[in-house]
């Protein structure tokens, strides 16, 4: 990644408003394209019947994209989110969503054997874990049913906003 | 004009304004971060210890790391590599989010070369000053912000008048299977002093043991944090203007003295100069450092407080790593599943036996010191980290079952090692005009390597660890021993010393080249000791600051 001489310009000038508008709508765009397939690896990551909560059920699509876009996430891992899942289903000609369980764990853990793949998948993993065991306040782990299937319930008091605004 | 500017909110500037403030004299504390208060702490798992919102944003505000690989150095920003060297950036400074592991430094750290010896490839000198030097604000800083503990007598303890005034925090059961394990071994567990009130103080309330402790902020004002203990006292005395969303970009100097700082407002870019008659650095060891470089003008070419070419220099971290077990209902004996899973407490033991090391077979050298403590209670970080089994990510039915037995059926117990980072001359920091922030200033660049002896020290410590563990019953013992830098736990760059030629800083951390320049931040340490550092940030600092009075009294006459 060659980041480092686009942070020297942006540091001096700064994102002028404007595309920073432009950026966010780019971005809304080609999460929803993305978007079937990064829940369909949830979903096979984190299915139903299990001692943990679904992804489904905990809203982790959701929680992810709102995690993502907020200004505290690293937005070079932002663009390689969606990069990995356009990668996923390129490697396999467009065909991921329509696969059975068997298929994709099998398409998964090819991806897997690649370092690329690996790495992403293991950001999905992380990113829908912190769905389930974040704060309900982020909007996943609804009634607490993720830290009650683990048993631990962190520390008093909890976040009364999102991000530590208005702190 | 303030009488005298403090940089930094955090353990050492905290301690200067007070004592400053308390002697009655104008101060204004110049933090570029922002005030939290006690009551608007919370254990938010995402926002304290998952992003960087206490710290700055990476891409804003960053450091270079440069390490060796295959024989080169390797520079690389920590927004490629995402290892923050910030460590809270909040009023209070990380002060805030100490876990409180505290010690004082032993009389013989003091003059490590005198009675050591040189180590070939480290730059090991005695300190200007004495233990015995220290000893009054180490007491000081037990009392005015807070220590708790319990003396036990042992033959590496540094000599103390009286035992703690607070009792120590309240302990998990799993002591009594530790003490027992350590006894059986022949070593002495002793009780860890810990920068946390047991007991009501004053404004502070006692800790409620919250568990989540190190990386969050208290929100009972039990943690001795800078801005519990003596900022907020500072504030009342009326002489401390605190402004915090205050960056400080240089230092304006000529060759005499410090003018003014030059600040910028985070908030609104807005730039300013604040003048005074003395300064006070006090932004952490590799930040207080970075200033002073990027504060070069044409009488100081090399940087401020440079003449001697040291700044920068022998840059410490804490040597060691750490180790750690699994604890199972089966191994348990003496306490149940049920007490070992009661949260909050905490373990509270430290190992000394092995802080210096005289062996028929290994020699005679420096050891270091041993805190045991639970892993961190983090929940996504514990899931996070247990998803991998035979390199591979465990996901679906499976994922479900091993976090449920990681979590329900056995609790880790954790060791950290704490031995000298011994200084060399591959451990500095500098500055470099292709990396800047964004308020276009070059920001710090820290070449780091450890010496090989403290790779030595803290594997012999490691493994007399294991066998506490095994003794205990642990299962799936590790330990990891590596030169990789503490990032939270820094100091050195500054050398105190009575040469000139040879250190930053006097014996009063003043610098040699400006008299109305002092560093009071742990940057001084020309060797680190073999324990966490902030007792000694505080007492140096309290230490510091009565010569700082001295000197603005005689000043005024
Ligand atoms: C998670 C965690 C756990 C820890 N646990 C322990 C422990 O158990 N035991 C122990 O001994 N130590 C522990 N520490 C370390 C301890 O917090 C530090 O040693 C101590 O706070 C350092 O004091 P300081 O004054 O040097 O810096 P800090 O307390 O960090 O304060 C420095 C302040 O300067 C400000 N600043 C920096 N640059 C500028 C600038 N240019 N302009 C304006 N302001 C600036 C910063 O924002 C910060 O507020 C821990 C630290 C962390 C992060
Ligand atoms: S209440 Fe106790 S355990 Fe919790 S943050 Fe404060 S000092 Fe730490």
């Amino acid at each position: 990644m060659k980041r480092r001489d686009f942070l020297i310009f942006v540091s001096v000038t700064g994102l002028s408003p404007s595309i920073q508008a432009r950026e966010d709508n780019r971005f809304k765009k080609e999460f929803a394209k993305q978007k079937p397939i990064i829940k369909a690896v949830q979903d096979h990551m984190f299915p139903k019947q299990s001692n943990i909560p679904s992804a489904h059920s905990m809203q982790a699509i959701e929680f992810l994209l709102q995690t993502i876009a907020h200004k505290s996430y690293d937005k070079d891992i932002r663009t390689f989110i969606l990069e990995g899942a356009r990668e996923l289903n390129r490697r396999e000609k467009g065909k991921f969503l329509s696969m059975s369980k068997e298929k994709k764990e099998k398409s998964l853990r090819a991806y897997e054997e690649t370092e690329y793949g690996r790495v992403w998948l293991s950001r999905i993993m992380t990113l829908t874990m912190e769905a389930l065991f974040s704060d309900p306040i982020y909007g996943s782990n609804m009634q607490e049913k993720g830290w009650r299937a683990l048993d631990a319930y962190g520390g008093y008091p909890r976040p009364k906003t999102r991000y530590l605004e208005d702190v | 004009m303030y009488d005298a500017v403090v940089i930094g909110s955090g353990a050492s500037g905290g301690a200067v304004a007070y004592t400053l403030c308390k002697a009655g004299y104008k101060v204004a504390i110049l933090e570029k971060g922002r005030l939290i208060r006690r009551e608007e702490f919370s254990k938010d798992e995402l926002s304290y210890a998952r992003r960087d919102l206490i710290t700055p944003n990476l891409f804003d505000e960053y450091h270079v790391i440069e390490e060796r690989v295959d024989g080169k150095w390797v520079a690389t920003p920590t927004y490629e590599s995402g290892w923050s060297f910030w460590n809270g950036n909040i009023v209070g400074g990380s002060s805030n989010l100490m876990s409180g592991m505290v010690h004082r430094m032993h009389p013989d750290d003091f003059r490590l070369k005198s009675k050591y010896g040189q180590i070939e490839g480290a730059n090991i000198v005695d300190w200007p000053i004495s233990y015995e030097e220290l000893e009054p604000y180490y007491d000081l800083v037990e009392e005015l912000v807070g220590v708790s503990g319990k003396y036990i007598p042992h033959q590496y303890e540094p000599p103390r008048r009286k035992d703690f005034s607070q009792p120590p925090t309240k302990e998990n059961a799993v002591v009594k299977l530790f003490d027992k394990s350590c006894k059986a071994l022949g070593i002495t567990p002793l009780v860890t002093p810990r920068a946390i009130l047991s007991q009501e103080k004053g404004h502070r309330k006692a800790c409620y043991y919250s568990n989540f402790c190190g990386s969050y902020g208290c929100s009972s004002g039990a943690k001795s944090s800078s801005r519990e203990t003596l900022i907020y006292p500072a504030l009342a005395t009326g002489n401390l203007t605190l402004l915090s969303n205050t960056h400080v970009k240089s230092l304006h100097s000529s060759k005499e003295e410090v003018k003014y700082a030059n600040v910028v407002n985070t908030l609104t870019g807005k730039e300013k100069k604040i003048a005074a008659r003395l300064f006070v650095v006090a932004a952490q060891a590799h930040e207080s450092v970075r200033l002073l470089f990027n504060s070069a003008n044409r009488h100081h070419p090399q940087g401020l407080a440079n003449s001697s070419g040291q700044l920068g220099k022998n840059l410490l971290f804490s040597g060691g790593g750490s180790g750690q077990g699994e604890l199972h209902e089966e191994s348990l004996k003496e306490i149940t599943l049920d007490e070992l899973m009661t949260t909050g407490l905490f373990v509270n033991r430290t190992i000394l036996d092995w802080y210096f090391v005289d062996h028929w077979w290994e020699g005679r050298f420096k050891g270091g010191s041993v805190e045991f403590m639970f892993e961190h209670q983090n929940i996504i970080s514990r899931a996070v980290k247990n998803n991998v089994e035979e390199g591979k990510l465990v996901w679906g039915e499976a994922l479900g079952k091993r976090l449920a037995k990681r979590f329900k059926e056995q609790k880790s117990i954790r060791f950290e090692i704490f031995n000298d980072w011994l200084p060399n001359d591959n451990c500095f920091v500098s500055v470099d005009e292709s990396y800047k922030d964004k308020y276009g200033m070059p920001v710090g660049k820290l070449r780091i390597e450890g010496h090989p002896q403290d790779i030595k020290v803290g594997k012999y410590i490691a493994k007399k660890c294991e066998k506490i563990l095994k003794k205990m019953g642990a299962k799936n013992i590790y330990s990891s021993i590596s030169a990789s830098a503490s990032q939270n736990l820094v100091a050195g760059g500054c050398r105190f010393g009575n040469d000139p030629k040879r250190s930053v800083l006097n014996k009063y951390c003043q610098a040699h080249d400006i008299p109305n320049l002092f560093v009071a931040d742990a940057s001084f340490m020309p060797t680190g000791g073999s324990v966490a550092y902030t007792w000694t940030i505080y007492a140096n600092a309290f230490r510091v600051a009565d010569h700082i009075v001295a000197y603005l009294k005689k000043e005024n006459t």
